[in-house]
């Protein structure tokens, strides 16, 4: 509902004297009857008009919730985000691996969940997100953040990174401020500004996010099997935060 | 007091203020517009530079929205709002299969007792009975016998030489050589890399019969091999169907054709060999150069694979998602899809009135669609028609307007038609359109709800048994079909589930030889086709769907698109349809102030979408609407 829509309603129900106590039903004579009030029971009223409300300003634009980006926008979206592959040389990448992980299947096996019409069955384009497609968005996430962290963050070249443009010191931690400035370069190609008009939660919650991962990943100890070490694992986390964020899939 | 409008300026000003303009750094919602516009107009979030751009003192977003009001990322946009709403691609359970087209192989022995593919086409007449009408060699020839329906039975045997040459030859077909229009073709077609689009047969059609040997030419009936464009009647001198017995002469399982009323009526005629009626009258019309007029398939299915092409492109054609093997109908269907979106991308890339969407004669076609409608696209013609005399189609697309330099393999090359013909009117005649609808009333329900922004909503009347034809009176249909039956006339001259063009001259919409005698019953098969005995009325017989109005029927697609561009609504339904697109929600009675705006946006300007989608991105509606917080929206925020 509008807020001009609301404001009728709530105009109305003054207007008539609205105090929360249900009046008793009165039953009617004949139920098919057509019901009529005399037609001065209800006067509209400018809200203006109500005791109190002379001054009282109004936001009248109208306000939805964010919309859905587009399926094929969200496809371009992670082409770029990846270096601008072709969609078929992305899904070779997210496939090919030495290590045995295959972190994506084919974009066949995302289209319906994305949201991509069929028309060919007169599937309509998806306007809300569902189960499925948060999955989806999960998935591509994964496979797009850590194939990254494998290419940018083991010593590429800076001309070679393609989504963390950014280097690690060797052989410690961030401290909170290196972390800040690294989450901010992220937090922008992701939502498009700078961390720091986001939400007051917004860096201490990944930071916590990142610390976790990368205690996680450092206390596997020698031996692991594990193929990220504590700071890839951190920032891979991270990655899947954003490009999973609800700002990052609404507009 | 402030008035509210004082008040809403007020509080939107910084936002609409243009970014940094007063050396400020933006604000969230200036970055969260900035990101809307980006993926409105380029189809993506914006890369680091654009943000870096944005965020510089004196940047010019109204500038920067008009310079993208002009890129191929907008044109698409604006494609995606007609394609959502017209829903043009038709699934695998269509199939363009017209035998006259398709070239479908046998695997015999040559008198070497080598295996070999030979190449033919169902239907292709012939000199002798022992193969009018089917493969060109008989089982007696060569040991397997192929049904009506591509079942291959029997064992292979050793072909007599004489046989084999006097029945067979070798081509260097389109598929393989891109200068097979040449007298000695030697540009074979390699590999191609799947994430480009490109002509690329299945490797069935690239390797022979052994499975290993590259294929550097095809053996194919010499009737098919044959190039003229026009060729004589042919006349089998059979005017009865030969008795059931099997097997026929040859040992053939199906039954030979026999000389129509046509061709004995017209014995000297030439017939079109681009038509359906040429193949079925004509011993002498063939595939054409390179057998150009064809297309190839792997085996003697109904539907043979032929190329490999993409599933999905929701990028484009030339980003595809996946590549796989698929048949020569699904190709052809791909392209079809392909022109629509081409010609859609060029009416927004190049701001074309948008009531040209329906009206305009012009189109784009590449390769595969030039060779579609120069040698593909007659063949579904005029099967019943000659009973009439329609022998040669009445095209929707003139062959003689297809750039005659275009080949198949130009698959990236895309061309604009200015005039494919007088009976062209936007998407209403491409074939994708009339595809997807088959029917006249699908075609007008389809252009009801995404033009004129209305729906059939029926009544709520008790269905009465009745007899009555007339759906625009009966009880309980007047209410939809009253308004439905006329709009669906404008396509009587067009086929259903085809694009073949009925012309007044054969098919009058009062025709006095199609006269119904007795009730509901047609006076004979062939005008049962075309006329519809419920509607005959004073000694005539009534052109099938034109009840709801002859004079659309004659008035054809090009009337319906000016009836529906000639609305007053029409202006306000492209600002809806366009608006609710943008916004990602429906219009309500709230946004009838901002519908006008489109509106008289778009038609001040000449209808250019441009106008008004400037507009609506410059528009409160766009700039504050869609802000609700998600954080807010996740604690039971309402919008």
């Amino acid at each position: 509902m509008t807020n001009t829509a609301r404001t009728l309603v709530v105009s109305a129900l003054v207007a008539l004297g609205c105090n929360g106590t249900p009046a008793a039903r009165t039953p009617a004579p004949d139920a098919q009857a057509p019901v009529s009030r005399p037609a001065t029971d209800i006067t509209p009223t400018p809200v203006t008009a109500i005791p109190g409300h002379e001054s009282l300003a109004q936001d009248t634009a109208p306000k939805e919730a964010p919309r859905l980006m587009p399926a094929e926008t969200l496809i371009r979206s992670y082409l770029t985000l990846f270096g601008g592959l072709s969609p078929i040389a992305f899904q070779t990448r997210m496939r090919t691996t030495t290590t045995g992980e295959a972190l994506f299947d084919t974009w066949a096996d995302y289209l319906s969940a994305l949201g991509i019409p069929d028309y060919t069955a007169d599937i309509p384009r998806a306007a809300q997100t569902n189960t499925l497609q948060l999955a989806a968005y999960e998935r591509i996430a994964v496979a797009l953040c850590e194939r990254a962290v494998q290419n940018d963050l083991r010593g590429a070249a800076a001309s070679a990174q393609v989504l963390f443009t950014f280097d690690l010191p060797a052989g410690r931690s961030l401290t909170d401020a290196e972390f800040a400035t690294r989450f901010d370069v992220l937090h922008r190609r992701a939502l498009g500004y700078p961390a720091a008009l986001a939400p007051d939660t917004r860096v201490p919650r990944f930071l916590a996010l990142y610390r976790s991962a990368e205690t996680a990943h450092a206390d596997a100890g020698v031996g692991s099997q594990r193929r990220f070490t504590g700071p890839e694992a951190g920032w891979a986390g991270v990655c899947e935060g954003l490009l999973r964020h609800p700002e990052f899939h609404l507009y | 007091m402030a008035s509210k409008t004082t008040i809403a300026a007020a509080a939107f000003a910084g936002l609409t203020m243009m970014a940094s303009t007063a050396g400020a750094a933006p604000t969230r919602e200036q970055y969260r517009l900035f990101r809307a516009l980006s993926i409105d107009l380029q189809g993506r979030i914006p890369l680091p530079d654009e943000v870096a751009d944005f965020e510089r003192p004196g940047f010019d977003l109204d500038g920067w929205i008009d310079t993208h009001l002009t890129g191929p990322a907008y044109a698409e946009r604006m494609r995606r709002v007609y394609m959502d709403l017209l829903r043009l691609d038709i699934g695998t359970m269509f199939n363009f299969v017209s035998n006259p087209v398709v070239l479908r192989r046998v695997q015999v022995m040559d008198p070497s007792g080598a295996p070999v593919f030979v190449y033919f086409r169902r239907g292709q007449r012939r000199d002798r009975v022992e193969s009018d009408g089917d493969f060109c060699l008989s089982p007696a020839e060569t040991g397997v016998t192929v049904a009506g329906n591509g079942t291959l039975s029997g064992t292979a045997q050793p072909i007599d030489a004489a046989v084999w040459a006097q029945r067979t030859v070798e081509v260097r077909p389109w598929w393989l050589y891109s200068d097979y229009r040449t007298a000695s073709p030697t540009l074979r077609i390699g590999a191609t890399d799947q994430s480009t689009m490109a002509l690329s047969p299945v490797p069935g059609l690239l390797t022979e019969a052994d499975g290993h040997t590259p294929t550097v030419t095809v053996r194919v009936c010499r009737e098919e091999a044959q190039t003229p464009e026009q060729a004589p009647m042919y006349l089998s001198g059979r005017i009865a169907a030969l008795p059931t017995t099997v097997p026929y002469p040859g040992g053939r399982v199906t039954a030979p054709p026999t000389d129509s009323a046509y061709s004995r009526a017209h014995p000297t005629d030439m017939v079109s060999c681009t038509s359906g009626t040429g193949v079925s009258f004509a011993a002498g019309c063939g595939c054409g150069v390179g057998l150009e007029r064809c297309m190839p398939g792997t085996s003697t299915t109904n539907d043979p694979a032929a190329f490999s092409l993409p599933n999905f492109v929701p990028l484009g054609a030339d980003t595809p998602l996946d590549n796989a093997q698929q048949s020569q109908g699904d190709w052809t269907r791909f392209w079809w899809v392909q022109e629509a979106v081409h010609f859609l991308d060029d009416l927004f890339a190049n701001d074309r009135d948008v009531r040209t969407m329906l009206s305009d004669r012009s189109t784009q076609v590449n390769g595969p669609l030039a060779q579609f409608y120069r040698s593909f696209a007659g063949s579904t013609c005029c099967g019943g028609g000659t009973q009439f005399n329609y022998v040669a189609p009445d095209p929707l697309f003139d062959p003689a307007n297809v750039p005659a330099d275009l080949t198949p393999h130009q698959v990236t090359t895309w061309r604009r038609i200015a005039d494919r013909g007088p009976h062209a009117s936007g998407i209403l005649t491409m074939p994708i359109f009339l595809q997807k609808y088959g029917t006249r009333r699908a075609r007008a329900h389809v252009l009801y709800g995404a033009f004129m922004c209305r729906q059939f909503v029926a009544e709520n009347v008790a269905l009465t048994p009745s007899t009555e034809p007339n759906l625009m009176v009966r009880p309980g249909c007047q209410a939809c079909h009253a308004t439905l039956e006329p709009m669906a006339a404008y396509f009587s001259r067009v086929s259903e589930s085809s694009w073949t063009f009925l012309p007044s001259a054969s098919f009058p919409t009062f025709n006095p030889a199609c006269v119904s005698t007795r009730p509901n019953v047609a006076p004979n098969g062939g005008c049962g086709t075309y006329y519809d005995p419920a509607f005959s009325a004073g000694g005539n017989g009534m052109l099938r769907g034109a009840y709801g109005s002859p004079q659309h029927a004659d008035e054809g697609p090009a009337g319906i698109a000016q009836v529906i561009t000639a609305d007053p609504n029409f202006a306000g339904c492209v600002a809806q349809n366009v608006g609710e697109a943008f916004l990602g929600r429906t219009f309500t009675a709230d946004d009838q102030a901002l519908r006008d705006t489109l509106s008289t946006a778009l038609s001040s300007n000449g209808f250019r979408m441009r106008a008004l989608v400037r507009a609506l991105l410059r528009a409160d509606a766009y700039r504050r609407a869609n802000n609700l917080d998600p954080a807010a929206a996740s604690q039971g925020a309402n919008p």
